[in-house]
């Protein structure tokens, strides 16, 4: 009774704080955790303005200011990774989405139980695989002396290609072997609306003599619309992320002029030439672009659809 | 009745030639797509089958008869220590990692998913400030170091422990739970943890398990961070060996696998790929049933 009277007297922010005190206490790890393992990172981004030394420590080293900055922006690889960051960003786009919608569009389609249900599975596996596993495919593939890829370019008459060391077939490798790994997953979303498309429509559209063809054209695709737009919008707003993994995975000095992105570069700069503070700052750099394009395309995805992801 | 009715989409309708032509074309992708995806895991497995006398082209490969396969590269993996000790640091991972992550997700998610908290707004921003703004690798490598993880097995699953996305896909089925159910047993007394523990968890495993695997592939899958931190060969994961089986162009190059003298090289990586998806391909039945509905919550959701 004694404690309830002195509860009462507080202020109604601090009771409330009080009669939730357990679930802080709950919170008390977790938030533990988020700084040092979210936050420091971000306060250890500041080397990016600085000359950093190991020896000094992220505060000892010395201010330069934008010096990092100008470094990477004048260098001559800048627009060689911005050129392949948004090539195999736009390209994968390109390619994989299409192909997951159409894929989405004949699973939904499809009137062959089986044949549907072993598409549908065999497709979205590859997701799960890392790309490491992959890169293990790949070789089986296309492999210089007894890839299968070369032994049917032999078989019709040609000279057998090292397609991940040649810097002309290394860009298609690595937009079709993404659209081939992520195709079935990406396709999910599509399928998910277009369960949800009212079957009235199409009853009364048959009524009214539509063919199959014009139920896809006037049914199927204006109700999913609403979901490429927004797909399309999202990984515009990660354009900046080509895919380390793969990258990293797939390239070797033969095909850097072509392989390299901002992210391999980043890597090769910090952790092997142990540029610390320059890698960072193109980091930086990446991040805060990054964090305006999902800004953006957040607010575009609100207008569109009425949802977001924030 | 002269022609035959079907019925697509609950309405029973005469397929006409527009129609025929669609269906069928439906169909022929269909098995296109099929085989595009079968063909490179096939040719993959057949291979890792493939015994040391084999003559022919890799397309010939790919026709060979179960009871012509050796099984000579996998005897010669399963009795390489380097590959069991890579095994058994890739389930530790996976099992210290799961455990840990979820062990710091729940209460998070569970604590952004209490309507009446205060300051639960600046909560939420506090966990979405780092996934939007991504300062790259270099600052959490110095953190790792700074820390003294280096050569641990944590460094390798502590700095990617609890993922924004699949703490925001939690929160968000939390907060579908209804209210009145937390409400009574507050009410009954019960604390903050045992409404936690008796009521929220219960009716959250699905969701939990969603999320435990989420985890689990991207902790099975990952090679970066064990390449950053992990230098002792005896503390290396499964896709760390592989890189550097798939990466040697004759084996000797890599010395652990010298012994392997039963089965050809192609056939030795191929079953080291294959044996590294195996616990994929395992899990690939509860990823199924439970990853499309988390995937979907939370894209819909949060």
């Amino acid at each position: 009774m004694a404690k309830s009277k002195e509860l009462n007297n507080r202020s109604p922010l601090v009771r409330d704080i009080v009669r939730h005190r357990a679930v802080y206490a709950l919170l008390a790890i977790p938030l533990a955790y988020y700084i040092i393992f979210k936050y420091v990172p971000i306060w250890n981004g500041q080397i990016a303005f600085r000359d950093y030394m190991a020896l000094d420590g992220v505060l000892g080293s010395r201010w330069i200011g934008l010096e990092n900055f100008r470094t990477f922006f004048h260098s001559f690889y800048f627009w060689e990774l911005l050129r392949n960051t948004l090539m195999y960003s736009f390209g994968k786009i390109v390619f994989s989405l299409p192909l997951a919608i159409l894929l989405s569009i004949t699973i939904y389609e499809c009137r062959r139980t089986r044949l549907r249900k072993v598409v549908q599975t065999l497709t979205y596996l590859p997701h799960f695989l890392s790309w490491v596993i992959m890169y293990g495919i790949l070789l089986v593939l296309l492999a210089p002396g007894d890839g299968i890829v070369n032994d049917i370019v032999k078989a019709v008459g040609g000279q057998p290609v090292d397609f991940l060391t040649n810097t002309k077939a290394f860009p298609w490798i690595v937009i079709l072997s993404d659209a081939w790994k992520e195709m079935g997953w990406s396709a999910i979303i599509f399928i998910a609306a277009l369960m949800g498309i009212d079957m009235s429509l199409f009853e009364a559209a048959m009524v009214e003599g539509a063919n199959a063809w014009q139920r896809v054209r006037y049914i199927t695709l204006p109700s999913i619309a609403p979901v490429i737009v927004t797909v399309l919008l999202l990984r515009i707003g990660t354009i900046l992320d080509a895919g380390f993994n793969q990258l990293f995975m797939l390239y070797s000095p033969a095909v850097y002029s072509v392989g390299d992105i901002i992210d391999t570069w980043v890597y090769r700069q910090g952790l092997l030439e142990f540029q610390f503070g320059l890698a960072t700052a193109v980091g930086l750099f990446k991040g805060l672009i990054g964090m305006l394009l999902i800004f953006l395309s957040n607010r575009l995805t609100r207008k569109i659809s009425g949802s977001s992801l924030f | 009745m002269a022609k035959k009715q079907h019925v697509i989409k609950g309405t029973a309708v005469r397929l006409t030639g527009a129609d025929r032509s669609f269906y069928l074309l439906v169909d022929i992708f269909l098995w296109v797509m099929l085989f595009i995806i079968a063909i490179p895991m096939w040719s993959t497995i057949t291979l890792s089958f493939r015994p040391n006398d084999f003559i022919g082209t890799n397309i010939e490969g790919m026709f060979l008869m179960p009871w012509n396969w050796s099984t000579a590269a996998y005897k010669a993996l399963l009795g390489n220590n380097g590959f069991i000790m890579a095994f058994a640091n890739s389930l530790k991972i996976l099992v210290m990692g799961v455990t840990c992550s979820l062990l710091l997700t729940i209460p998070l998610a569970y604590v952004l998913s209490v309507q009446t908290l205060p300051g639960r707004k600046w909560l939420n921003i506090l966990v979405i400030v780092p996934y939007i703004f991504n300062v790259g690798m270099i600052p959490s490598y110095l953190l790792v170091t700074n820390l003294g993880l280096i050569d641990k097995l944590v460094a390798v699953f502590l700095p990617g422990a609890v993922s924004t996305y699949n703490c925001i896909i939690m929160r968000s089925f939390f907060e579908g739970i209804p209210g009145e159910l937390k409400e009574s047993a507050r009410i009954d007394g019960c604390t903050e943890i045992g409404v936690l523990v008796r009521i929220v968890l219960p009716l959250s495993k699905a969701i939990i398990l969603t999320v435990g695997l989420f985890y689990g592939v991207s902790f099975w899958n990952d090679f970066f961070h064990a390449m950053l931190y992990l230098n002792r060969n005896e503390l290396q994961p499964l896709p760390i060996l592989l890189r550097n089986i798939l990466m040697a162009s004759g084996m000797n190059e890599y010395v652990e696998v010298n012994a392997f003298g039963e089965a050809p090289i192609a056939a030795i990586k191929a079953a080291s790929v294959f044996m590294s998806a195996i616990p994929m391909i395992l899990a690939y039945p509860f990823i199924q049933k439970y990853f499309t509905k988390g995937t979907l919550l939370g894209s819909v959701k949060g």
